[in-house]
């Protein structure tokens, strides 16, 4: 795994965890699409043998003998199409909340209790 | 020894799926939906009991296979119903059937929303998906389908709290869904497959490269997370509680067991080595769950909020039965999962039948108190129901409690066993005091005697469907032998993993691919050791004699 992809996912994973404990429910939901978006972006770079190269050549632009795999590309679109559909149901959720409760604030919206 | 090719392996999953598309393009009549989606459940249920009697047929291996698409194993997607998958699958099609028949005549306002019904089938694909999958990341796609169609149907709920439940979940279960990812990735990378059976390949040549164990821990927080055992369980009380009243007995019932299944796969086909220490976590998982349900349902006062707690403590059950893990006690496991899902989707689904008699729909013991007064069948139902949840014996509730003290007492942990056994009290007390309070006290007062008929013509739901499920308890009591039976089958098939790997590489070594050195040896015709017949499940062997 490339050092790059390494610091740029736990980049992702520190800004999608510290966004999805704040009280405002769409900056959570923000948090909880970074995170996929991390997740989405450790399995790219489970498949890319030789880190920041185009998939099917080396260094020296040749044909390389080792090609990136594809099979985590197949695995992440449909990972994202299913963080995608997760995310927008949420802010769909989200938008009938803050219509009903007339605030986003998790706190606020606490009819749950007992 | 490979396993058989059976199409009708496909057909749980790509009936709903089917009767889902169908139902949206009747979204203009919903009272069709209702048929159609009704019709699809009890199709899928008839696959599902097709494909587990085909692994009981003399001489099968007892394990179906159905390949994606005709791609040979390390490349296409395989869907592998071995005795375990194909047990639970039967348990969650039935399950789900009978919540579609609640639908048909149910008056919830939210059932004529027209993706209802579409949202409920899709729940029932994930589900069977979810069990017959082979392959890793097909069985989080399929969660996710499940997770996502029930957070649909929650959120549009009549009580005005499912939306807030519903955005809790979807952010509880998307913490869950990256862990389940993270470990798909880990594992991916490390044995460069996502089939299940070629990772219990590379778990059983006893190596352990860096991130095998880490990815399968993570794997086990995640089912524990989806299957809301106590450490993580505080979104379900609120979730199962606002669903509508069929939702509510499939979740409650069967969409929890999805997280137990993971955990009992993964103990038994990867992480055998390590397998004591995630024991002994389950049965101290287990034994909290059991009492922190008991004693939370015992203070709730919401009918429906109660046998939600309720789940947590019976889940807390099966964890210690695994957690004792002999094989004695993954029958009792396999037998209480199953009676269960019975017990709970019937009273769940007869206490929605009881709150719709009142006009506000609330299960709300106060408003319940003594509604029950004159509706003798109901009520019998009720107390059968109860105290099959509490184990009285001649209700099948009592087989999984007998075979989970026997079990117990096999591995001779006696002080868990008295922690169970007083757990178990807490069932009966909560149980019968609900009873009573329903169905055995004076009605309140009509406040409004004034003007009395102003909701008059005020329709409740058909108690069909919780009698059938009751009734199935009832038979499942009287006739316990073929369950016991087939847990025993089921047992023994989990207790020697490589039936499940060799069964779906069979046709890769044929074709000349290799398999790591030290692992299962798939290339002879494998000797398929026979049941141990007549496990001592009701027989008590007095030691010493």
């Amino acid at each position: 795994m490339n050092t790059l992809f390494a610091i740029a996912t736990g980049i992702m994973f520190g800004m999608g965890i510290f966004q999805i404990l704040r009280r405002d429910l769409i900056k959570a939901a923000m948090g909880f699409y970074i995170l996929f978006a991390a997740v989405n972006l450790l399995f790219l770079s489970v498949g890319a043998y030789d880190g920041l190269i185009a998939p099917y050549v080396d260094a020296a632009g040749q044909t390389s003998a080792q090609p990136s795999d594809p099979l985590v590309q197949a695995l992440i679109l449909t990972a994202i199409v299913i963080s995608f559909g997760s995310y927008a149901l949420l802010l769909g959720l989200i938008a009938v909340t803050s219509r009903r409760f007339r605030t986003v604030d998790s706190d606020e919206v606490d009819h749950l209790k007992g | 020894m490979a396993g058989a090719e059976n199409p009708w392996v496909l057909g749980p999953i790509i009936i709903p799926l089917f009767g889902a598309a169908l139902c949206l393009l009747l979204s203009q009549n919903n009272r069709l939906q209702r048929i159609v989606a009704l019709i699809a459940g009890l199709a899928a249920c008839l696959a599902s009991i097709v494909v587990l009697l085909a692994n009981l047929e003399a001489g099968s291996v007892g394990v179906q296979i159905y390949r994606l698409g005709g791609w040979a194993t390390p490349f296409g997607i395989v869907l592998v119903a071995d005795k375990l998958a194909a047990l639970f699958c039967v348990m969650g099609s039935i399950v789900v059937a009978a919540g579609l028949l609640y639908c048909l005549q149910c008056h919830d306002k939210c059932l004529e929303y027209p993706v209802f019904m579409p949202a409920f089938l899709c729940m029932g694909a994930g589900l069977s998906g979810s069990f017959y999958t082979g392959d890793i990341f097909t069985f989080f796609v399929f969660l996710e389908l499940m997770v996502m169609s029930s957070v649909v149907m929650v959120a549009v709920a009549d009580s005005s709290l499912g939306l807030e439940a519903a955005i809790k979940y979807v952010f509880i279960s998307g913490m869950g869904s990256l862990l389940l990812l993270l470990g798909i990735a880990a594992l991916y990378t490390t044995f460069g497959t996502l089939t299940m059976a070629q990772i219990a390949q590379a778990f059983s040549t006893g190596e352990r490269p860096l991130l095998a164990v880490p990815a399968a821990l993570m794997f086990i927080i995640a089912f524990l997370i989806k299957s809301a055992v106590v450490p993580f369980h505080f979104w379900q009380p609120d979730f199962h509680t606002t669903a509508p009243t069929p939702v509510h007995g499939v979740l409650s019932s069967v969409v929890v067991k999805v997280g137990i299944y993971g955990i009992i796969r993964n103990t038994s086909s990867y992480l055998v080595q390590e397998g004591d220490l995630i024991r002994t976590i389950l049965i101290v998982l287990g034994l909290v769950g059991i009492f922190f349900g008991g004693l939370t349902a015992l203070r709730t006062w919401n009918a429906k909020r109660m046998l939600a707690y309720s789940t947590l403590g019976q889940v807390g059950f099966i964890l210690v039965a695994i957690g004792w893990g002999s094989q004695l006690a993954i029958v009792a496991a396999i037998i209480y999962i199953f009676n269960h899902a019975f017990i709970k989707s019937g009273l769940l689904m007869l206490t929605g039948v009881i709150a719709s008699h009142n006009a506000k729909h609330s299960a709300d013991l106060k408003d319940l108190a003594g509604s029950g007064k004159g509706l003798k069948f109901i009520s019998v139902l009720y107390l059968v129901g109860g105290l099959a949840l509490a184990g009285v014996p001649p209700f099948n509730g009592f087989m999984s409690k007998v075979a989970l003290v026997r079990s117990g007492a096999g591995v001779e942990s006696w002080i868990v066993l008295g922690l169970v056994v007083a757990g178990g009290l807490l069932t009966m007390i909560y149980m019968t005091r609900t009873w009573q309070w329903i169905f055995q006290q004076e009605p309140p007062e009509a406040e409004d005697t004034g003007h009395a008929p102003a909701h008059a013509p005020h329709k409740s739901d058909s108690p069909l469907a919780p009698a059938l499920l009751i009734a199935a308890c009832v038979l499942l009591g009287i006739f316990a032998g073929p369950l016991v039976t087939l847990s025993e089958d089921t047992a023994a098939q989990i207790a020697s993993p490589e039936i499940y790997a060799c069964s779906v590489l069979a046709q890769m070594v044929e074709s000349g691919m290799s398999l790591p050195e030290g692992s299962y040896d798939c290339t002879g015709g494998m000797e398929i050791s026979a049941a141990p017949t007549a496990l001592p499940v009701l027989v008590m062997e007095v030691p010493g004699r």
